[in-house]
Order: structure tokens, then sequence, then C-alpha cells
């Protein structure tokens, strides 16, 4: 029926355009809510989830309690959820559609099917209809009916869906989030507000995730701590770590940096539970400390800053060079994020760059134009014009030629011939030139790559 | 450790026990000890000669190692010059040092990009320091910066921190500086604060230089100079605030191969005459370092 058809039977009909991009955001932020009942939450389709609640349920007091427990705390959020417990996906899928909500016992699920339409199979409409036709109206006739000639008119599809949902056929669940190998978690009878409360809560879960990770002999690399708030929002925080890490005291400063970088979190009426987890665990080596505990320490104290600073400004925040074999001055050094450890990786020839040509203390990473006046072409340069500034060159060392990396796939770029370049005032520059006078139409480019100390 | 044990017994008697010692990397005077009295570096084995006779009588015995130490360039164009002169003031103090603790540079904004990235294989060729002993730290604003630098200040497991910023910066004023230099003076380390292009400000920085490039000399060959070419680095340092208050310019030059900085004998308007200052390295005999500090007052005077 059309909007305009729709009109003409009730003229005071409301039209709201559909968002089929708000409604998935809205069914992630209820995943999201429903991670407090397991982490393994997937979506399913565009208005359902999976919660695999294996190993939960005892939290919560049963199965029966558990289900009533989560269509009444949608209820009162103002959902109107339907909901079914099953041991397979397939089976919990139809009895959340078709059966009224409860707990679907292991073994049962072929009683509870045969009642219901094909439709019950998570089929679509074409195929539930093309089974009616030929008289299959419920999925117990369905059962009876010999395989062969179904699979040969209908495909694979009604027969697997079929023995998924009785348990014949294994059916994976692929959670939305990672599923950490450690997590703690405190459900608050009343809901907190302040950051210090959060802190506190904070070293306390931190202390039996220690426990944990000690009985693993392992600490943890990547730490979330996730914020259920009252109203349903999911505040999560992850912050990394260079090395394993266990200690409660060290935890909370990563994580009260990262609070500071997002100016504390939006806490409105409280957060009702929080959870914190090792998504990352990495063996721990216990160290012993020297009589004086200085190297050591100086090392580690050197790596717990590091994160600091990557927990507040960002992954790219700290870093450090690494020489990299290329002849391309610009891409000689790549700067990898800091690991606290100083270790000499990439290339180990340095002797050799420390007595080798030349070069600038300071590079610009996208090299500048510049204007040049040469005396003879090909020569160096005798005045330029850089950043809308005139210099006249005092001295010049040069050229130092470096060809492009023609082994390099799409290598692209000219010769490159560079210069040594003082101005009068002693100020030391690397210009190159780009190209040759006598090839090609576009005549030679100049740039600013550097500036020596 | 013998020789701190010995300190120990010497400073007890003079300051009624309140003084405490403590092993730190990259102390000078290569015994590798920072004195302290009440948490701060004390005396004199807290500064770092730079070798340049005239610049360090006119600091009072060189740069202190403890402190935070504010280097001006003029113009961003002069970055090149002033963070060589700062690495190669770190480079002195690690070739000291015992354990070879890193080197922190924060920046925030647009620096490196108006100014220049560090480049690793230049800093090594210059002044020795291997990639691995540089880390840099970039936040977007200076806050970010300062909190970094702030925080760096106050580990050990670094030898040096250089701050650089650009241009006027009114969040970096005296209470910002003091908390650095109260930091710094903990720890034991220096922190070298280079502004580009500011104007200068107040701040706790017991020392301030003006660095700028000066011309170089021509390279050494054995029939004498090498005509168009460019020698070592050379800086034109400026003391414009010192523990002793006398301000006085001095022309430096780095010794790529000692490591170290030579004085060049300074003429009134040398930064200008290109051709005075090269005949003056010509003749291949640096003046020594006594000789040098006498020079070097009576030109600034």
């Amino acid at each position: 029926m059309g909007v305009a058809d729709a009109r003409a039977m009730h003229p005071g009909l409301d039209v709201i355009e559909a968002e089929p991009e708000a409604d998935r955001r809205l069914l992630e932020s209820l995943a999201d809510w429903c991670d407090r009942y397991t982490p393994l939450v997937a979506l399913c389709g565009e208005d359902g989830l999976f919660l695999d609640i294996t190993g939960c349920v005892h939290l919560f007091g049963g199965e029966q309690a558990m289900l009533d427990e989560v269509l009444e705390r949608l209820y009162s959020q103002g959902f109107r959820a339907r909901a079914g417990l099953a041991s397979t996906p397939g089976m919990a899928w139809a009895a959340a559609r078709f059966l009224r909500p409860a707990p679907i016992e292991p073994g049962a699920e072929a009683p509870a099917l045969s009642g219901l339409p094909p439709a019950a199979l998570r089929l679509e409409p074409p195929a539930c209809k093309g089974l009616e036709s030929l008289g299959l109206r419920t999925v117990g006739a369905l059962m009876e009916t010999p395989r062969g000639p179904l699979v040969r008119r209908f495909g694979k599809l009604p027969v697997m869906r079929l023995d998924q949902a009785l348990g014949r056929l294994e059916e994976a669940v692929s959670p939305r989030l990672p599923v950490a190998p450690l997590s703690v978690e405190r459900r608050l009878a009343e809901p907190v507000v302040l950051e210090d409360d959060i802190e506190r809560l904070l070293l306390l879960l931190s202390a039996t995730l220690k426990a944990d990770l000690e009985r693993r002999d392992e600490g943890a690399r990547l730490l979330q701590l996730a914020l259920f708030r009252v109203d349903g929002a999911v505040h999560r925080l992850t912050v990394g770590a260079s090395r394993p890490l266990r200690e409660p005291a060290l935890i909370l400063k990563l994580f009260r940096e990262k609070l500071k970088a997002l100016g504390g979190v939006d806490a409105d009426y409280g957060f009702e539970m929080v959870r914190l987890s090792a998504l990352e665990a990495a063996p721990f080596a216990a160290e012993q400390v020297d009589l004086a505990g200085e190297s050591k320490a100086d090392d580690a104290g050197l790596a717990l800053f590091a994160d600091r600073v990557r927990a507040r400004l960002g992954d790219r925040s700290i870093l450090q060079p690494v020489m990299v074999e290329s002849h391309i001055p610009e891409r000689a050094v790549a700067f990898l994020p800091f690991t606290g450890v100083i270790e000499n990786v990439g290339r180990t020839d340095e002797g050799h760059l420390a007595r080798g040509m030349e070069r600038p203390v300071r590079l610009f990473p996208h090299p500048e134009p510049v204007e040049v006046m040469a005396e003879i072409p090909e020569g160096p340069p005798a005045r330029f014009r850089w950043r809308r500034a005139s210099y006249r060159v005092a001295g010049a060392e040069g050229p130092e030629r470096i060809a492009p990396e023609w082994w390099q796939e799409r290598e692209e770029g000219e010769t490159r011939d560079y210069y040594r370049v003082e101005d009068d005032r002693g100020r030391r520059y690397w210009l190159y030139r780009e190209g040759f006078y006598d090839e090609g139409e576009t005549p030679p480019r100049w740039f600013m790559q550097g500036v020596f100390a | 450790m013998p020789c701190a044990g010995k300190l120990r017994g010497s400073r007890v008697r003079c300051r009624s026990g309140w003084s405490r010692l403590r092993c730190a990397g990259s102390a000078s005077a290569g015994a590798g000890i920072v004195l302290r009295r009440q948490g701060a570096a004390d005396g004199t084995a807290g500064l770092l000669p730079t070798g340049a006779g005239g610049l360090d009588a006119a600091l009072g015995g060189g740069l202190p190692l403890a402190a935070l130490v504010e280097i001006h360039g003029r113009e961003t164009r002069d970055a090149g010059a002033v963070a060589g002169f700062a690495l190669a003031m770190v480079a002195l103090a690690r070739r000291q040092a015992t354990v070879k603790a890193p080197l922190l540079w924060v920046t925030a904004g647009e620096t490196f990009p108006e100014a220049g990235s560090p480049y690793a294989p230049g800093i090594l060729h210059r002044f020795g320091l291997p990639p691995a002993a540089l880390l840099v730290a970039q936040g977007r604003r200076l806050e970010d910066a300062l909190w970094v630098a702030e925080e760096a200040a106050a580990l050990g497991a670094l030898s040096a921190v250089l701050l650089e910023v650009r241009g006027h910066t009114p969040k970096l004023d005296l209470t910002a500086t003091r908390r650095l230099h109260r930091r710094t003076q903990a720890a034991g380390r220096p922190l070298y604060l280079l502004r580009h292009a500011g104007e200068p400000a107040p701040t706790a920085a017991p020392v301030r230089l003006v660095v700028s490039a000066a011309p170089a000399a021509k390279r050494q060959i054995l029939s004498g100079t090498l005509a168009g070419s460019i020698g070592p680095p050379a800086f034109t340092v400026a003391v414009s605030r010192s523990r002793l208050g006398i301000p006085a310019t001095f022309t430096l030059e780095w010794n790529d191969d000692e490591r170290a900085f030579d004085e060049r004998r300074s003429d009134p308007g040398g930064a200008q005459d290109h051709g005075a200052l090269v005949s003056a390295a010509a003749d291949g005999t640096y003046p020594e370092s006594a000789a040098g500090a006498g020079l070097a007052l009576r030109g600034a005077a």
C-alpha cells in the first residue's frame, strides 16, 4: 500500500521515513547493553541479538530467572522484546518469535518445533511459500518428509536449518566484539558517579585480575574498562601496555591518563556495572632487581611513562626512529611507536652511516619547493628563495647524486642532485635539484629538504 | 663505589649531615655523581662544561646539569643551529655517562613541519647519538607537550629532555617553567627548552642562551683549506642570562672527530666578515681554552 492510499483511508496518518542506519545503531547499543549478561553477543539480522549464555546462567539465578530479567529490564527501557532460550541458536530464534518466553530443555527441540510454521526455520518468505504450497505447513510435516526430494526442490537450506535447530549440525555464533581471555566485573547496588569511586572500583577489580593473571603466569598487554551506565550506554576505555602488566596501581595510572584525555566520562545518572578485561595477555617475566634497584627499574619506569603518554595522547604520540634500508633521505628513517625497549632494529651498519656522507639534523618530510638562481645550469645555487625570503649563498658543496630506487615497483621521481649550501649568515641547508636540464620538457625543479646544525 | 663513599665523608663533615648522594647516569666530571642538598642538585658537580673556555667562564663553569636551560633561536630558520647546539650538549654529557640513556625530544603542533623533524642519520653522523637513543614525543597542543615534558623531566631513565616550542607561547610562563625547573632539579637531568622565533619572556630558567648559526670554516686539506667547502658546524652563542650575569657572545665550532666544542677566536662583526673567520681557522691553531676566555670576554665587552 502506498502512502497516498493509506492517507486516503486515515487522513491523520503520520509518515516517518525508515532509517535503517539509526535502527542499526540502536541495535548495536542494545548489544552493548547486553554485554552485561555475556561477553558473547552477536547481531542477528536487523532486529535480533544472539546471546551465548553458556556458563553465565548461574550468575543470574537460573535460566528462567535470567530470561525474565532480560525481558523485564528491556521493557522498563521501553522495548517490546521477545526472547527464547534453547540449546541451539536455531531453536532459540524460533522460540523467541513463535513461542512464549520459557527455556526449552535440551532434547525437547523436536516437539517444540513440530507445531511451528516453516518460517520458524529462518527461511525466506518465497521458500516458506513454496513449502506451504506443497502442504508442508508445519516443521513437523517437514521432519517427516523424505529429505532427497526436499533438497532437490528447495536446495540444502531448509534441511540444514532444520538440522541446526535440532542440534544435529553445529552452528557457530560469531560475537561482535572479541572475547577477552580474562575479565572481572562488579555489579553495583547503587550507581556510582564520581571519578574517585570509579578509580577505587578499578583498583579492586585490578586486584582480582592480578590474582587471575598470577595464576596463569601472565600479564595484561591490552586492558579494557567497560562502564555500563544506568540508561544503557556503555563506555569502553582501552589502554595498551608495552610490557605485561599486573600491578593495580600501574593499571590505575594508565586509566587515569585515559580518563584525563577524555576529560572524564559522562556519568549522567551513574554506572551500575564496571568490568575490567584483559583483552591481550602475555607471559609475565618476574624480574629480580639488583641490590640498588637501579637499571632495570629505570627501564620499567620508561616503559610505564611511554604507556601513559600513549594512553593520553594516542598511539603515535611517542615514537622512535628506526633506520630503513633506502637511499632516498625521507625514506631512510621510519618512526615506529616506542615499545619501551631500547634496542636496535632495522639497519645495523650505523658505524658506516656515522662516517658516511653528511646528513642534516632536521629534515622536512615533504621537501619544499625553492626558486633557485645558479651561475651555470648544472651548478650549485647562487641565490635562492624559500618561504618568501631570499638567501644569498656563500658556499656550496656537492652535488651528491641520489637516483630513484628503480627496483621498487611503481617508483616515481627523478634523479636528485643534493647540495649542502651555506647562506651569508652561516645557516646551512640541504637543497636538491630534481631532473636534468637537457632531458624532458619540464625544467628541473629545486627543493629544500633539510637544515644542518 | 669507593669514590662515592669518600665524597660522602667529606660532605657530611662540611654540611653537617643533610646532604645525600645519589648515583646518576649522566652526571658530570666523570665521577657520575650528582650532589644533592634538600633534593636539589648542588655545587659545581652539577655543571657540564661545554669545553669552550670563554663560554664556560661566562657561565661559571658550564651549563647546569640539573636545571631548565633555555636556548633561543631568533627565527625558525635557525632551528638547525638551535637543535644542533642542544644535541651537542647531550652528546657531551653522553660521552661522560656510564649508562647510555636515551634522549626525549618533545614538541607540539606544527613545530616539526615548520622547523623540520629530527633526522636520525644526521644526528648520528654529526653528534654520534644513535637512533635508539632518540625518542620523539608529539602532542597536538602545547599543554600536551608540557605535560609530557613535566612527566619526563622527573624521569631518571632519560639522559635529557628537549622541549621545543615555536612562536609566542603565553602558556609557557613563569609558573610553568618553574614547575619544569623544579622537576628537573629533582631528577638531576637537564631539560633544554628550545624556543624559536619567540619574544624572550620571563621564565624560571637560570640560564638562557641565544644560539644562531655562524659561518663555517673551510675544510682542511693537506695543502691548506679547500676553497668553496663547508667545514664543521659553527654556532654563535650569546649568553643572555646566567648565574654570573655576564652578557657575552662566543663563536663555537663543533669538532666532529673529538665530539667536542672548540672556541673560535671571536672578533667584532665576525659573523658578517666571512674572510676573517676563515683565516682565523685556517692557520689550524685553535686557541687554547684559557686564552680563549680572556679574548672572548674582551670581545663581548
